[in-house]
């Protein structure tokens, strides 16, 4: 992949030993079953302090908070076939706290991230959850990536409630942490998926695009996905014209030429993919190579520079399978540089370019992986980075758990820098409301100007 | 003296202690194989069943809630059982509201009757045979869970149960054969023994009184007895003029 000035990125090679999730959570919480999982021997922790990764890198994970630091706790991926999102969302924020902590951090102290893997798998979310809480002590858990993750991560936070720990920013645009029962214990920032699945539908069918197919991850992802597409066609109507599925943690090798036939078969006129990059990428593929040639929709969490990738890499002709990409967004372009976040984000991605957490390269042992200059990913891990700090400032010089809410209920019109200000309150708990939508140009998405002269 | 078998006498007897043997054992093992069928189907059968009785009791908030996020990661959660290989569930409507196919609905499943709760049989393309139970959200004013059963993993399971308990029997069978073997033989050795001897006198031999089968306490000691007593009189009697 070539970075944005037309160099290579660089990959990130294993670098330095991470200890193992402890087991001892597990067996306290009842969990001892979870550890004869497959899952169990692949899973790394790694606690980052964010002032300089030369630092992290080998550092033991399991210590205390310190005094002169708050610890965020995260569960994401790190792993698997949607390791691009984890690692992404966390360099973006891994920018913002280097450059916060290398100032002096937040009230004079520095923030931290405790990481463990989850491999986009909801029993290591729920085991990972439990021992950030429990074992870790976190102040707060933040950047956790998932639907089928986080669905199963809320009860545990409603099981702990007394503890007050909350859930920030969570890269899902999932209906469970925005309503009840759990919506009072997670805050987002991101739109929904809800209002990214329909603005797709308004605008397909805008543009006379009426019959939609959808192809997603047989989960919760994909089933809110779906539901969000429902909806949004039902206010016009209509019903979902056909639908294909896949199962999580497919891989771009794999064919999807049954999916493909399946929706060939309903004749739609447009597809929306819920899915992530892989099994996204390879639906989009062989829907060229079979002929379906109608505009074939991705919702953010795609992770669109990871699809992109996958999609040219290797190619004669790179844009031979992109042509009918569109892909929303819950950020603005980081191309978009009118816009003071994005070019904060920019200078500080340039300036630190976080390389992967060390369990990452540690798991994917033989495969490094090739991080992205800039990417929508990392732009939101930024702006969440951003947004937790703020909020973080608010409860002064000792900030404690109880005091958490107030303070987020207090952040009115406050200006990001993303072109949209954000408000939260008992009855809002979702900051970002807009979303944006792109197309491949070249080797990068691009702000879609007119979907008619596109797709008509 | 030379030892003799005795074939004849016992082979009746062998002959229907075989028989009655194997009676037992193929009565059994019907009688085994049919229990153990009836039984284990009808055990995956209610369990299916309370499993999708307890989905559509979890339901009901959470379709009322149109939370369908929560409810594919509810029956997410219950098709990793073993023996469950597809849930779905269907609205009042009929309209499919969550489900675990890959890479779509059967045509067979879209074409069925959603509201059905019946036990079927289904024979899908591709993926198998199964039975399928169905249990109704809400009296079926909600919608209605549907779970799928693999049919060839329970053939699995009691074909497995049926052969630990044929290699059972067959273990009883081989050590009860040899068994009978070795007590038919022991038994009729004494009859041997006196055959060997009665033989040897019939051929002119005369008795030395120290043959162990004369001096055996039992019925065979007492013909052998009572051989060399005529011997010896049909001797005397064949000296007088």
């Amino acid at each position: 992949m070539k970075n944005a000035d037309g160099t290579r990125a660089r990959g990130h090679r294993p670098n330095g030993t991470v200890p193992a999730l402890t087991r001892r959570s597990l067996i306290r919480s009842g969990f001892a079953s979870l550890l004869a999982a497959p899952w169990a021997s692949s899973l790394g922790a790694s606690m980052v302090p964010v002032a300089g990764v030369s630092a992290a890198r080998g550092r033991n994970a399991s210590r205390p908070p310190q005094d002169d630091e708050i610890v965020l706790g995260v569960s994401a991926a790190f792993s698997g076939p949607s390791r691009g999102l984890g690692t992404e969302l966390y360099r973006g924020s891994m920018a913002y706290f280097n450059q916060l902590n290398e100032n002096g951090g937040v009230n004079g102290r520095r923030i931290v991230m405790k990481l463990l893997d989850d491999g986009y798998q909801p029993d290591p979310c729920v085991a990972n959850t439990i021992e950030l809480m429990q074992d870790e002590n976190v102040f707060l858990l933040f950047n956790y990536v998932g639907t089928p993750t986080v669905t199963r991560a809320l009860p545990v936070l409603k099981t702990f409630r007394d503890q007050q720990v909350f859930l920030f920013f969570p890269f899902t645009g999932a209906e469970p942490q925005r309503e009840p029962p759990y919506g009072e214990f997670a805050f987002n920032l991101r739109a929904s998926y809800r209002q990214e699945t329909a603005g797709l539908v308004d605008n397909f069918v805008r543009i006379g695009r009426r019959r939609i197919a959808v192809f997603y991850q047989n989960d919760a992802y994909g089933r809110s996905g779906w539901a969000g597409v429902r909806e949004a066609l039902a206010r016009h109507g209509e019903t979902i014209a056909g639908e294909a599925t896949y199962t999580r943690g497919t891989q771009f090798t794999a064919s999807m030429r049954g999916q493909v036939e399946i929706l060939l078969e309903r004749s739609p006129d447009a597809v929306i993919c819920i899915g992530a990059y892989a099994a996204c990428g390879a639906f989009a593929r062989d829907a060229v190579d079979l002929g379906l040639h109608i505009p074939v929709a991705n919702a953010s969490f795609v992770g669109s520079e990871n699809m992109l990738q996958l999609l040219q890499e290797g190619r004669s002709d790179p844009n031979s399978h992109t042509r009918w990409l569109v892909n929303s967004q819950v950020v603005p372009s980081y191309e978009d540089t009118s816009l003071p976040a994005v070019r904060e984000y920019r200078e500080m991605m340039a300036v630190h370019d976080p390389p992967p957490p060390d369990n990452v390269a540690r798991i994917t042992e033989g495969e490094p992986y090739e991080t992205f200059p800039q990417s929508f990913v990392s732009l939101e891990g930024f702006v969440n980075a951003k947004l937790i700090t703020e909020i973080i400032r608010r409860m002064g010089d000792d900030p404690q758990r109880s005091g958490i809410e107030e303070a987020v209920f207090a952040v009115r019109n406050y200006d990001l820098g993303v072109g949209e200000r954000v408000s939260f309150g008992p009855e809002r708990r979702q900051g970002l409301q807009r979303v944006y939508y792109t197309v491949v140009e070249g080797d990068r998405f691009v702000p879609l100007e007119d979907w008619e002269a596109k797709f008509s | 003296m030379s030892r003799m078998r005795v074939h004849k006498l016992f082979r009746k007897t062998r002959f229907f202690f075989f028989a009655l043997f194997g009676l037992i054992v193929i009565s059994v093992s019907v009688l085994s194989i049919t229990t153990v069928s009836r039984e284990l189907s009808d055990e995956y059968e209610s369990n299916s069943r309370s499993i999708a009785q307890n989905i559509a009791d979890s339901s009901v908030d959470i379709l009322l809630n149109r939370n369908l996020a929560t409810l594919q990661s509810l029956i997410d959660q219950f098709v990793q059982i073993e023996s469950i290989r597809y849930i779905y569930i269907t609205s009042e409507t009929g309209e499919f509201l969550a489900h675990t196919f890959v890479p779509g609905i059967p045509d067979e499943i879209l074409a069925s009757d959603a509201s059905s709760t019946a036990t079927v049989e289904r024979s899908l393309p591709g993926l198998g045979d199964f039975i399928e139970v169905g249990a109704p959200i809400l009296s079926g004013v909600a919608g209605t869970v549907h779970v799928g059963m693999d049919l060839e993993l329970l053939g699995l399971k009691i074909q497995r149960a049926i052969g630990a308990q044929m290699a059972l029997f067959g273990i009883i069978f081989v050590i009860g054969s040899l068994l009978t073997f070795w007590f038919v033989n022991l038994a009729s050795q004494p009859l041997a023994d006196l055959l060997a001897f009665a033989v040897r006198m019939a051929g002119g031999e005369s008795s030395t009184g120290d043959e162990p089968v004369l001096s055996r306490d039992d019925e065979a000691g007492e013909l052998a007895r009572l051989f060399v007593h005529v011997n010896r009189r049909a001797a005397g009697a064949d000296r007088e003029p």
